[in-house]
């Protein structure tokens, strides 16, 4: 057997957080929320770890003989100040506030709108290599939601007949969409059921 | 130069390096990417320590009476033993760590889906066929009708993603079971109405962040100019 005392600690924590969230004994329920609390804590130091990873590939490429890459230095340099300045002034600090509402949001924002650009290319090269039914359904199922979500019918939403039809309209990307939910629950259930009987083991790498 | 006026020249002078992006990728867009990238890590990681390991680790184990030290013992050493993923020949000492998180990951999973998904969304599409409240037949009618189409819509979705084959001989045939191809064919267009739907929602949240972006662009270079 591969990796057993990691299978034996995935198996027994899994177990043990499942059954205090389905049967309601006060030791089951509390080992649950100790369980949780230690990994809350452990994904924080993944978090870390990945991190640092993150790091030291840049500074690998940085370094690098060959393919040296300079924009890796910008990413090391942004870090270094950032968290420098995070660990001495704290994160609430307003200057932290600063790089965030200044820096971060702004280029968040910028490439949401780089995706609107991105996504009408993309929907007009969909029609160009893919025609079909399913495309001409689907691009009039974004008109006609675009229309919808612009707000230009909510003055027609007192007559009475339009009323029931928009919202027949409504609900039809509710019934994909209860299909798409339900198709992800089973399969976070099974891919979680496998984990807990020791088929799947992610950890042992 | 007022602290102020620095910051939003800088927030400028971002949001037209991204918007570069539009005229191709450049090398200017890719360092912002990686300003923005190391800012995030930067951020995330002062966050992490301050949000996460010092409360929950670092305080506790400062503080706590001692028997709930003895206790912090076991998340501090699979801390540290996590560290150890950092060095790819001792990174099999992580692996404990990394089965605890798996485990109760996925417990937390099958917990989320069952509770918060599977019951919801069932119960969800049962309650429109519950006529008990309903005052008047028309409109009895209309949630009935608006029920089956519910139902419909999502058993089809669902056969949609079954990939099961039929079998033929002790041999899977490749093919699907005909009610199925019929039920996907169907689900097929309630999954593009809803895709589509899905699009119209990000295509307009992304416009009108574009919309905003602009709106700022305009408001920083119209005092310039006047």
């Amino acid at each position: 057997m591969r990796a057993p005392l990691s299978t034996a600690i995935a198996i027994g924590a899994g177990v043990l957080t499942l059954l205090g969230f389905f049967i309601p004994i006060e030791s089951l329920t509390s080992m649950r929320s100790l369980l949780i609390e230690w990994a809350v804590l452990l994904a924080g130091v993944a978090g870390l770890v990945a991190i640092v990873h993150l790091l030291s590939v840049h500074w690998r490429k940085m370094t690098a003989s060959h393919n040296r890459s300079v924009t890796s230095a910008f990413l090391l340099v942004a870090f270094g100040i950032t968290f420098a300045a995070g660990m001495v002034l704290k994160p609430g600090h307003p200057t932290i506030q600063k790089i965030v509402t200044h820096i971060q949001v702004p280029i968040e924002a910028s490439l949401m709108g780089v995706l609107a650009i991105s996504l009408t290319a993309a929907a007009i090269r969909l029609f160009q290599r893919r025609g079909g039914w399913m495309s001409v359904l689907f691009a009039v199922s974004a008109f006609v939601f675009l229309i919808l979500g612009s707000g230009f019918l909510s003055s027609f939403a007192n007559i009475p007949v339009l009323k029931d039809l928009l919202a027949a309209v409504n609900s039809l990307p509710v019934a994909g969409a209860r299909g798409i939910l339900i198709g992800v629950a089973l399969g976070s259930l099974t891919t979680g059921l496998r984990v807990l009987l020791g088929t799947d083991r992610p950890y042992s790498g | 130069m007022a602290p102020d006026l620095l910051w939003t020249l800088i927030a400028f002078f971002l949001t037209i390096l991204v918007l570069s992006y539009v005229l191709g990728d450049n090398a200017l867009f890719r360092m912002v990417m990686m300003i923005f990238v190391g800012i995030s890590a930067g951020y995330g990681a002062v966050l992490l320590f301050y949000q996460v390991i010092m409360p929950r680790l670092i305080t506790p184990l400062m503080t706590a009476p001692p028997a709930d030290r003895m206790v912090l013992i076991i998340p501090a050493v699979l801390s540290i033993l996590l560290l150890f993923k950092l060095s790819p020949r001792l990174s099999i000492l992580g692996n404990p760590s990394m089965a605890l998180l798996t485990g109760v990951g996925a417990a937390v999973a099958i917990g989320g889906a069952v509770s918060g998904t599977l019951f919801g969304q069932i119960s969800g599409t049962i309650s429109l066929f519950d006529l008990s409240g309903l005052s008047s037949a028309g409109s009895a009618i209309s949630q009935l009708f608006g029920g089956i189409v519910l139902l419909t819509g999502t058993i089809c979705s669902l056969a949609y993603f079954h990939f099961g084959a039929r079998k033929k001989g002790g041999e899977n045939t490749g093919a699907q079971p005909a009610i199925i191809q019929l039920l996907a064919g169907i689900g097929k267009v309630f999954i593009a109405i809803t895709l589509g739907a899905l699009f119209a929602g990000v295509l307009a949240a992304s416009l009108a962040a574009l919309i905003e972006r602009l709106d700022f662009l305009i408001n920083v270079i119209k005092p310039m100019i006047s």
